[in-house]
């Protein structure tokens, strides 16, 4: 406890293809406060998740308190406050998917990567040992003609089965 | 057999043509151009209104009115795209932003112009990556070509487009939420009046349209508004005196998934039945149709009984649901009632924005007496309840009758009415999501109800047939159109 307490941070700043993004981003809006929601993509982008440092940047950066931004963050479901793996796999379960059996997907997936499900508040449940993969369930993803789908990082897979998961997943494990 | 009638979807699988060159083959921008060069922005505006387009995002609003709304002295006024297309079974705004982004660009162009814009923020749903990037550089190769950035073709406009991702909240796909989220903050919605049109983002007027709405624009100027008013049904509305028209004009883009053979987006004229689409769609998977959610999740369900209700903006609201967005979703007869709502409350218990209280707390509280339900714990208890249902004086009311009920479901109407009650249409929360929360819950319930008793009484989830899971309409108050006049009713 007071290791964390202590514990300094490595300050945050984006790197010089961010910043020019980012320079790029804030002159599109009447006030800086709107590029919040781009802003924190870049930055969970560079970062990997939103860390205290990447908030405080980011509140300097938007001219906000750090607490509107920590606000922002919690908000909003594809905003990681915690570590995740290196492809996050989201699996859609609403409706339509599971009219389309996504929790076969979804069941081989948890049995193929050895994890949990993980949780908002609870990232690295869903994380698998080695840091590879993160696991978790999200809402509708506007992809019901092709259901099942999952996406993983910026990816879509559609009309999934067990066979397809693990064709997937060794293409990824490379 | 209806016959796909493609507009909008028209060019959509021709190879490259989210390229500027092949979009500007097949008449690419020259709606646009011809905009600017035939018509004043008002002579648009009134096109639009003429056109009866209603909004397809969901609440089904006339465009045209919208418009009017605006004030046109207050300066700068902002055009938001809605891209934010999170409602489940809906997905064909991302085929146009995936496929052919440049016709959304000459929507917004076209009203921008009508309404003297110079700014649009498009706010797409974070999960569109790929939609994003291809809507990115379309919009790129427009500013290179000279349709977008200062004096548009050399007339002086000037309009700029910006997208703007959305971080995964179902709830900024409610407009003032959007607003919200677009001026960086939690997407919470506003309280209306004011309104958007009055007073939107970064508290200037602004005009919010779908992306489907906007995509219809185009082919309003460019083949005038008589083309247009030929496709769909147009009633009257027998309310007024004289009755007004009441248009259900254009084309819809009819998401399908579930329990059909080939689920997808079809684009068909507004009016045709719900079995007309299943058969459109390549027919059911399955024996018998249990059900059908007629536009997105929040809409309230359709039975076998309500299989020849016409799918535009009037009908299904005479049919106490909506067309929404436009996203249906059918169910065989294989499915259990009782899991899918448990699926769907889940789904509103993780989206619920936590603003309002009732909202806040009676979602989750749905979603667990369900939960209860589905796993077994049903309250076996019954209470004796008045029965409400048409009195002999024709109107709503108690009926002098008592029924029996269990305990559970009595709860689960009453919670989820105190949300925001499905009967008089009234609801105690911020926005729309309180009664896209206790549309399903109640309908579902009163609708299928021997499933949710079966369910109770027997400790497990009991899938009944369809005709016995069924409440005929004549016995059930989930039908009854309470506050349609009758001349209405019978179109």
């Amino acid at each position: 406890m007071s290791d964390e307490l202590v514990q300094i941070e490595t300050p945050f700043t984006f790197n010089e293809k961010n910043q020019r993004e980012f320079d790029e981003l804030i002159e599109r809006y009447p006030i800086k406060e709107a590029a919040m929601l781009p802003t924190l993509h870049i930055a969970q982008r560079q970062a990997g998740y939103i860390t205290p440092a990447v908030m405080k940047y980011v509140a300097e950066q938007l001219e906000v308190t750090v607490m509107k931004v920590k606000d922002v963050v919690t908000f909003y479901p594809m905003f990681f406050e915690e570590p995740v793996g290196e492809y996050v796999i989201r699996v859609c379960h609403t409706l339509p998917c599971a009219l389309r059996d996504c929790k076969v997907v979804l069941d081989h997936l948890k049995a193929k990567l050895e994890t949990d499900i993980a949780s908002e508040t609870n990232l690295a449940k869903g994380t698998t040992a080695d840091g590879k993969f993160t696991l978790m369930k999200v809402e509708c993803l506007a992809s019901c003609d092709v259901a099942p789908v999952i996406m993983i990082n910026d990816d879509l897979y559609k009309n999934l089965t067990p066979e397809k998961v693990d064709e997937i997943l060794e293409t990824l494990a490379g | 057999m209806v016959e796909e009638k493609r507009i909008l979807y028209e060019h959509l699988d021709v190879p490259d043509i989210n390229t500027f060159d092949v979009f500007r083959q097949y008449d690419g921008y020259k709606r646009f151009e011809k905009a600017i060069a035939e018509y004043q922005p008002d002579d648009i505006a009134k096109m639009v209104m003429d056109s009866g387009l209603k909004g397809r995002g969901g609440a089904g609003f006339s465009t045209g009115l919208k418009w009017s709304f605006v004030p046109r002295d207050i300066k700068p006024c902002y055009l938001c795209c809605n891209a934010d297309e999170s409602e489940p079974g809906t997905f064909s705004n991302r085929y146009v932003l995936e496929k052919n982004p440049h016709l959304l660009i000459e929507g917004i162009l076209i009203c921008c112009y009508a309404m003297g814009i110079e700014t649009t923020y498009v706010y797409i749903r974070g999960e569109f990556t790929l939609g994003k990037r291809m809507l990115d550089a379309a919009i790129k190769e427009a500013y290179e070509k000279g349709y977008l950035g200062k004096d548009v073709r050399g007339t002086g406009l000037n309009i700029d487009i910006y997208t703007h991702p959305g971080a995964g909240a179902y709830i900024c796909g409610e407009e003032t939420g959007l607003i919200e989220s677009l001026e960086g903050k939690r997407g919470q919605p506003r309280n209306k009046p004011p309104f958007p049109a009055v007073e939107g983002v970064f508290m200037k007027p602004t005009v919010v349209q779908n992306v489907e709405t906007l995509c219809n624009l185009p082919f309003i100027v460019g083949n005038g508004v008589e083309w247009y008013t030929k496709m769909g049904p147009t009633y009257a509305d027998t309310r007024n005196d004289p009755p007004t028209p009441d248009p259900n004009t254009g084309t819809k883009l009819y998401c399908i998934s579930g329990d059909v053979n080939e689920p997808g987006v079809y684009e068909l004229e507004l009016g045709l039945t719900c079995s007309e689409l299943i058969e459109v769609a390549g027919g059911l998977r399955g024996e018998e149709v249990k059900a059908v959610i007629p536009g997105g999740s929040s809409a309230p369900i359709l039975t076998h009984y309500e299989l020849d209700t016409r799918l535009d903006f009037t009908s299904l609201t005479l049919a106490k649901s909506m067309l929404g967005s436009g996203g249906i979703i059918v169910m065989n007869e294989t499915r259990n009632i009782v899991d899918c709502l448990l699926n769907i409350m889940k789904f509103y218990a993780h989206e619920s924005c936590g603003q309002c209280t009732p909202c806040r707390w009676g979602t989750p509280w749905v979603r667990d007496i369900v939960q209860r339900i589905a796993d077994g714990g049903g309250r076996p208890d019954t209470i004796t309840r008045p029965k409400f249902g048409v009195t002999e004086s024709g109107r709503w009311g108690d009926t002098g009758e008592t029924e029996e009920i269990y305990e559970d479901l009595d709860l689960l109407e009453s919670v989820a009415n105190n949300i925001a009650n499905v009967d008089t249409m009234t609801w105690n929360t911020i926005c729309v999501f309180g009664i896209a929360v206790s549309w399903p819950a109640v309908s579902y319930m009163r609708k299928f109800r021997p499933e949710f008793e079966a369910a109770i009484r027997e400790g497990k989830l009991v899938t009944l047939p369809v005709a016995e899971a069924t409440v005929p309409p004549e016995e059930n108050y989930a039908y009854q159109q309470r506050f349609i006049p009758k001349e209405f009713a019978d179109l």
